[in-house]
């Protein structure tokens, strides 16, 4: 238990001292967030125009209005940019250093995503602000502060889930020298398959099965889904199930892939 | 500005990026490959929404396709020969290699702008004729030699105004010292081409004719090419793209004058 601990208290202070180092790139952080919900508001409004024109969609105004304005909020809380850096710590042999730490590499790249997450969160939320002003009037609020709960804690393990399957692929750097192709490939599998693209409602029915219970789905679509959409209350309990099964899963499979690479590391100039 | 020189010189600049190319064959292949894809993700929702309806404000599927073709072309274009350089940009200025840019016997805008050419991008502006010819096929649109010409031209301003758009932003590197994140700001916005303009609210369409130009990119040429446009936009086009350019080199000489060597 004293680890766990021990671990927490240094991820706040690195994250702390990250969060003060990268504070220097104010404008920077405002510029990326722009970016990062000008995607969502170019779907939006098309959508928005095809159900105006008559278009048939499985969903109402609500739901496509709701989904979009939150879409930039939680790619952005949910995602993980560390697979390439850790994998090039990897195979530079940066990793050797950390070694002899009392503390896990891995819990400098916590750090890393919470930080950065925490400044992103400062510029994106007054976007978002406006955004939702402007469409208030066909917003989904949820009543009561029941569905705020299960939505922040579906992002937390949405988080976790992404920042796993991040793991996950660096790892693969202990035995290959090139891991950017898997990383590019999960970036573009994950854009379609976890609802960032196109919400996952809009899919073709044939596809239903394989893409409602696919992990993708818990790393963006399902915590939208749990403020834009009616989930039932059964359908709420199974994907929470599935989004913890998820988590647990590949969790056990990445710390048993980084245990083995560990094993099978051979340091660069050690 | 002596232009057969400036000429002359981007044959060589280009004849060495094929050189180079002919060094680093995974990178063509994997530029190949990556922007075949992203043509398949970039068609999902305009095939997705037109499986709920057969049009929208008049676009049909096959002519809302060859949109994606024209969009397609234009953003290689921009990747192969703008990209490269304005991404750059941040470390012209901060590491002091304008200092050696400004010496030169040439036009320093223009090395900065084109010097850099990624010819392996030049792929995705292959397979978008291709989604254009499919999409114009499927649509059964017949067109003159007028209106491909005006497609052309067209076609041609938007890529020189969206240039200018870019290069405005990148150079604003000059007061405010880092500018990376706004080539990002830049390819999100750019990608509201790829649908039809009417699809947009009037407010964002006043937007992305006149101050992010996106519209005389992709719109403008396929409905020029379905016969719907007459000769005036392109006198708009060619008007705007003229002030454009007119814009951008005044600010790239407000910049030079405060630019203050980072080496010196």
């Amino acid at each position: 238990m004293s680890t766990v601990v021990r671990n927490l208290r240094i991820v706040r202070r690195m994250t702390a001292a990250e969060i003060a180092q990268q504070s220097v790139y104010r404008a920077a952080w405002i510029i990326f967030m722009l970016a990062n919900i000008c995607v969502p508001i170019i779907s939006l409004l098309i959508w928005r125009t095809a159900l105006a024109s008559g278009a048939h969609l499985p969903v109402d105004e609500r739901y496509v209005t709701t989904y979009f304005v939150l879409l930039g909020f939680v790619t952005m809380a949910t995602s993980s940019w560390m697979a390439g850096f850790l994998a090039q710590d990897i195979r530079l042999g940066k990793l050797s250093s950390w070694m002899i730490r009392p503390a896990s590499l891995l819990v400098g790249f916590v750090a890393n995503n919470l930080s950065e997450k925490f400044l992103k969160l400062i510029a994106l939320v007054p976007m978002i602000g406006i955004v939702w002003w402007i469409f208030r009037d066909s917003m989904t609020i949820p009543a009561g502060p029941g569905h705020w709960v299960l939505f922040a804690v579906s992002i937390l393990l949405g988080a976790v889930l992404v920042f796993t399957i991040d793991i996950l692929i660096a790892s693969l750097a202990f035995w290959m020298d090139d891991v950017s192709a898997l990383v590019q490939a999960r970036v573009i599998i994950s854009g379609v398959l976890s609802g960032a693209v196109v919400p996952l409602a809009l899919m073709p029915s044939w596809s239903r099965g394989f893409v409602d219970h696919q992990p993708f789905r818990y790393t963006v679509s399902f915590p939208v889904e749990i403020v834009a959409g009616q989930l039932t209350g059964r359908e709420l309990l199974t994907g929470f199930g599935f989004q913890l099964g998820y988590v647990v899963v590949l969790g056990i499979l990445a710390r048993a892939v980084w245990a083995a690479g560990i094993r099978a590391y051979s340091a660069v100039g050690a | 500005m002596r232009i057969r020189l400036h000429v002359k010189l981007w044959r060589r600049f280009f004849l060495q990026a094929v050189v180079r190319e002919t060094h680093y064959r995974a990178h063509f292949l994997t530029t190949l490959l990556v922007g075949l894809v992203q043509l398949g993700l970039g068609i999902v929702p305009t095939l997705l929404l037109f499986g709920f309806t057969s049009e929208v404000h008049g676009w049909s599927r096959a002519e809302a396709i060859a949109l994606v073709g024209v969009f397609q072309i234009v953003t290689g274009l921009i990747a192969t020969f703008v990209a490269p350089n304005l991404n750059r940009m941040t470390t012209y200025l901060t590491e002091g290699e304008l200092d050696g840019v400004l010496l030169r016997p040439v036009s320093s805008q223009f090395y900065l702008t084109l010097r850099w050419i990624n010819v392996a991008e030049l792929t995705n502006v292959a397979s978008g004729i291709v989604v254009l010819v499919i999409g114009l096929v499927q649509a059964g649109i017949s067109f003159g030699p007028g209106q491909v010409v005006q497609a052309f031209v067209l076609m041609c301003c938007g890529l020189v105004l969206l240039t200018s758009v870019w290069s405005a932003l990148a150079f604003l590197a000059f007061w405010l010292q880092s500018v990376n994140p706004i080539g990002i700001v830049f390819l999100s916005l750019v990608e509201a081409g790829r649908y039809p303009l009417v699809f947009f609210p009037v407010a964002v369409r006043t937007f992305l004719t006149f101050a992010f130009p996106v519209a005389f990119a992709t719109t403008f040429p396929v409905r020029a090419l379905a016969g719907d446009l007459g000769w005036s936009p392109v006198a708009l086009g060619i008007g705007l793209s003229v002030v454009a350019l007119l814009l951008v080199r005044l600010v790239w000489r407000r910049g030079v004058l405060t630019y203050s060597s980072a080496s010196s």
